[in-house]
């Protein structure tokens, strides 16, 4: 093949990339459209402590700091995460329902809670997909550690509603 | 500053450049995470993030970051073409403005859409933060073309490595004595030291100014594309006078 259409090659293909990669973003399911429904809280835990064992100070210290943390974390344990098309975050409880907008922000990576428009807090989503909803949330670095809170949709296939 | 090329330009032009466009680039970049929370010229670690992305099977997370490094190569492409393409059609300045001039128009895009139409969602943040990745491409692009890779504003990895390599050089006393190498040194530091604070800059000015953060990157464009119209103007007057003088005489 001669330089000339390997050039030409070369421009088609660049071309192909920012064309392809554009109509990907245009169509395909973003993890914005994905979490949009009900999900169903299965579980919160603590990841990556680094709290030392041989260490019982520092680990009372980070026992303090994890109960600390988990306290204002406790604010967003919704049960039942709805995530609706206006953007904004429903608790089960109706009550409860505290004006929370949610945003997708990154790559699709970052869930970003915002409250009366302030950010109120950001999640890095770890895994989603129509079933499952993994959130990371990082705190602070002194700490070192990670809430994962894993969400799964709420009857998928709409036998729930059945079932009642 | 901008209209010389390669083994033309002079330390100082190089040193201004550098300086300035680091600083937009570091502005750009902390104003893109604190809204986007995406980056604008970590190209080595998109590349990275890709991989990972598709080894996760995220196919519309990767081709998200696809189309950030395709938009920060056609920056580059483009900038380097009109420099290319430009030569004998327009005077040099008029080639190594235009990418300058693209750069102004994509960050007042980015500035003013988030200003009168931005609604927050997914699809507008990728490409905002797309027309910012080739706005870093342009710059990246022109700088490192008129310099001779002397100057690169977004490409702090390599600027760390060439750091490191120059001082671990001043190690031999000959070297600390080498002009072209204390140039280099201090043209590095200088880069590094405009990135961080530009960086700086625009975390506090953000706290303040918002949005109003990209307009003020607009403003130090402007002055890098404007600088050497306004020396080149300058000289012309001066020349006409004292043409005119002389013929008066």
């Amino acid at each position: 093949m001669s330089r000339d259409r390997l050039v030409i090659v070369m421009y088609a293909f660049i071309a192909s990339l920012l064309i392809g990669s554009s109509l990907v973003v245009i169509y395909y399911e973003s993890p914005e459209r994905l979490i949009q429904g009900e999900w169903v809280e299965k579980e919160w835990r603590l990841e990556k402590d680094n709290a030392s064992p041989e260490l019982a100070s520092s680990s009372q210290l980070q026992e303090g700091l994890r109960k600390e943390i988990l306290r204002d974390v406790e604010e967003l344990h919704l049960g039942v995460w709805k995530f609706g098309e206006d953007r904004t975050l429903y608790a089960a409880d109706a009550s409860a329902n505290r004006d929370l907008k949610w945003l997708i922000k990154g790559r699709g990576h970052v869930l970003e809670l915002r409250k009366n428009g302030k950010p109120i807090e950001s999640f890095q989503i770890q895994q989603i997909s129509a079933e499952r909803l993994v959130l990371h949330l990082n705190f602070d670095l002194q700490v070192k550690g990670i809430i994962e809170i894993v969400l799964e949709r709420k009857d998928p296939t709409g036998r729930y509603a059945e079932k009642i | 500053m901008l209209r010389k090329y390669s083994n033309h330009r002079t330390q100082s032009d190089n040193v201004k450049l550098g300086a300035l466009t680091a600083f937009s680039a570091g502005m750009v970049n902390v104003a893109s995470v604190t809204v986007f929370f995406a980056f604008t010229s970590n190209v080595t670690g998109y590349y990275a993030v890709f991989a990972q992305e598709l080894s996760k099977g995220n196919w519309y997370q990767g081709a998200v970051v696809l189309l950030w490094i395709s938009l920060f190569f056609t920056g580059s492409f483009l900038s380097n073409l009109v420099i290319v393409q430009g030569r004998g059609r327009w005077s040099q300045y008029i080639s190594h403005a235009i990418p300058v001039v693209l750069e102004f128009l994509s960050i007042l895009f980015v500035g003013l859409y988030l200003d009168f139409f931005y609604t927050n969602s997914l699809q507008e943040t990728e490409f905002l933060v797309a027309a910012l990745l080739f706005a870093m491409g342009l710059q990246n692009g022109l700088t490192a073309s008129i310099s001779n890779s002397v100057v690169k504003t977004t490409h702090l990895t390599g600027l760390t490595t060439d750091l490191a390599i120059l001082v671990s050089m001043f190690s031999k006393r000959q070297n600390r004595q080498n002009k072209a190498l204390v140039d280099k040194f201090h043209l590095l530091l200088t880069i590094m030291t405009a990135y961080v604070c530009g960086g700086v800059f625009a975390g506090i000015g953000y706290l303040y100014l918002e949005n109003g953060t990209f307009y003020l990157t607009c403003l130090i464009l402007l002055v890098i594309a404007l600088y050497d119209f306004y020396k080149l103007t300058r000289v012309k007057h001066l020349f006409d006078r004292r043409h005119k003088e002389a013929c008066s005489a």
